[in-house]
């Protein structure tokens, strides 16, 4: 059985840049992989051990300028190569820049649809920049697959997968008949980081990218682009509690605490 | 406006109730709300036109029964809890009926005739903003919007379920934890710089000492399972709001820290001198927790004169 494993470039929420207005630098904040697709990537690759086939990683690139993007986005999927899919495809184009959950949705699940059959979908519970955990969820009522989503442990048993979601006060195990899209949490296992010769691997591994007309689309509309991202500000003392020892340090910091008003001896 | 809200208890009804209130007097608009609890007894709450039940369900099977009633009543607006299952059966009604969706709202503004829903984005670094437009689902968290006074009162009535492909085959009970980390006033956080469970016994000991509770990062809780849910600080756990937070061993992923934005002084402890947690800390110290915490739980103790 072929997995499909959905892996999003994403901006990296701990390299955020902004200007001394507070205007959010998106072009300068780097693209890296999104946390917990990497769980999905694993996942993915521990099924395939388990039942055969390939895994095919997909993407389609939400942040421009394109130029810029392609590399990182490309750089990404090496990664998701690295910790085991066996080919990737891509699609980078101008036209749908940035992106919209559903136009995502649409133009991945043609993606899917053209590169192959695929019994089993994967994805992260959501994705670090946007967070909308909306996109599993969206394809799989583009593809017309049942879904299931926060998955901590998924197997796959004559023709179905028995998916357990981890609920806020309960897991609720659920079976649904495949093909199926599954969005796993970040507990689902642990991928290891790729190893050296993972990453030279990687670069003799296919990876194709398309434009949307490639893949015989046309821009489709959005559904609800955003209007404006503003910076959260962050105002601390960010003071380093120096000193000759650890007994200093201790009680200077204890002093501090105590002149804040929020420690009292 | 014509709206509906879901959820499986009764307090999802009353903070979607709350939602609808004030975006609709920010909109100056009327309200027409209806209901749908599944899996739970009904109760009357004021303010809902009407409201539907039904047994619990598969998220499918709800969403199905929720697209049922939108054919029936013409609706602008369905919301639901910022909770997983809300997240999935909404986004599967956003979904079935090409609806735009906010996960989580955080808030309603406007700027000139623009009337704005937000959510945090990018681990809670950033916001995002959307000129509010109809027909939306949005899932809202937890208390956010105060819900006001109202006149009508309900009618009930029973759904039938439409069930789907879905088979909810068991649902396991999770342990429940008793602490109230969004009361607290002084939190000790740990994170993965903790290489054992027994270790923690530092943490706890501090915390006690400052009559604090021990919170922690999602992988302590979610992963190592050290600690329970409900010591999970981050936007997909606990938010805090005390007085003093101390950071022990945590790296500083904005998914954790931006939870914490609202405490008033921030201490870290991290070995790495370029963790990112500093640059979101009051007073940091660059040490091993295992050779510090025992010198500032003593130094602690003996200003105490205990
Ligand atoms: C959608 C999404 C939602 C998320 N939600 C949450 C959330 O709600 N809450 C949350 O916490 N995370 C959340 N995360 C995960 C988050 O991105 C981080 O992975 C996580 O917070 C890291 O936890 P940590 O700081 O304990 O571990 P690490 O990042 O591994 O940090 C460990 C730190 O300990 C330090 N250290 C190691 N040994 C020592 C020592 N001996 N002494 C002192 N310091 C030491 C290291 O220098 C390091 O900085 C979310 C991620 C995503 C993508």
């Amino acid at each position: 059985m072929d997995i499909a494993v959905l892996v999003k470039a994403s901006l990296d929420v701990n390299m955020i840049k902004a200007d001394s207005e507070g205007r959010i630098l998106f072009d300068s904040i780097p693209l890296a992989i999104s946390e917990y697709d990497r769980n999905a990537v694993a996942e993915a690759v521990r099924i395939k051990g388990e039942l055969g086939g390939k895994v095919v990683a997909f993407s389609v690139l939400t942040w421009g300028p394109v130029d810029k993007r392609a590399r990182e986005i490309e750089n990404v999927m090496r990664e998701a190569l690295a910790l085991g899919a066996d080919e990737a495809h891509v699609v980078v184009d101008d036209t749908i820049l940035p992106g919209d959950v559903s136009v995502t949705a649409e133009v991945l699940s043609n993606l899917i649809k053209k590169t192959g059959d695929f019994g089993l979908i994967l994805a992260g519970e959501g994705s670090m920049d946007m967070m909308s955990a909306q996109l599993p969820v969206r394809i799989a009522y583009k593809l017309g697959y049942p879904v299931a989503t926060f998955a901590r442990k998924i197997e796959v048993i004559n023709g179905a997968v028995k998916v357990t979601r981890d609920l806020e006060d309960v897991l609720q195990v659920v079976e649904l008949p495949l093909p199926a899209v599954v969005s796993v949490t970040g507990e689902i296992n642990q991928p290891r980081l790729p190893t050296l010769l993972q990453i030279r691997k990687s670069f003799a591994k296919p990876y194709k990218a398309y434009t949307i007309s490639e893949i015989g689309m046309d821009a489709p509309e959005k559904l609800f682009p955003f209007d404006d991202i503003k910076l959260v500000t962050v105002s601390r003392k960010n003071m380093i509690i120096e000193g000759e020892n650890l007994e200093e340090i201790a009680e200077k910091l204890i002093d501090k605490l105590i002149e804040e008003g929020v420690v009292r001896v | 406006m014509k709206a509906l809200v879901i959820g499986n208890k009764t307090s999802h009804l009353i903070d979607g109730l709350g939602f609808i209130q004030v975006l609709a007097s920010e909109l100056g608009e009327s309200i027409e709300a209806y209901g749908l609890l599944y899996g739970n007894q009904v109760e009357e709450v004021k303010g809902f036109t009407k409201i539907f039940s039904m047994p619990d369900a598969s998220p499918e099977a709800v969403a199905n029964t929720v697209s049922k009633v939108i054919e029936k009543v013409t609706l602008e607006i369905v919301v639901g809890p910022a909770e997983k299952n809300g997240t999935e059966i909404l986004s599967r009604v956003a979904s079935v009926n090409n609806m735009p969706m906010i996960t989580e709202v955080s808030g309603i503004s406007k700027a000139g005739d623009t009337t704005y829903l937000e959510r945090a984005i990018m681990g809670g670094r950033a916001t995002a903003l959307y000129g509010f437009k109809t027909p939306i689902a949005v899932t809202v968290p937890a208390k956010k919007f105060k819900v006001s006074d109202a006149e009508a009162t309900p009618e009930f009535e029973e759904l039938q379920v439409i069930d789907g492909v879905t088979k909810v085959v068991e649902v396991l009970p999770k342990e429940k934890g008793a602490v109230d980390l969004e009361a607290a006033e002084i939190i000790v956080g740990v994170g993965r710089g903790f290489k054992a469970k027994d270790d923690l016994a530092m943490a706890f000991e501090l915390a006690e000492l400052l009559s604090g509770e021990v919170g922690c990062s999602r992988p302590v809780a979610a992963d190592f399972k050290w600690l329970g849910e409900d010591r999970w600080i981050g936007i997909s756990g606990k938010k805090i709001r005390g007085k003093l937070y101390i950071a022990v061993g945590i790296s500083g992923a904005p998914q954790h820290i931006m939870a914490a934005s609202d405490t008033k002084v921030i201490v870290a402890v991290n070995k790495d001198k370029n963790a990112p947690i500093f640059t979101f800390s009051d007073y940091g110290v660059v040490a091993d927790l295992y050779q510090f915490l025992p010198v500032f739980i003593k130094k602690l103790k003996e200003k105490k004169g205990l």
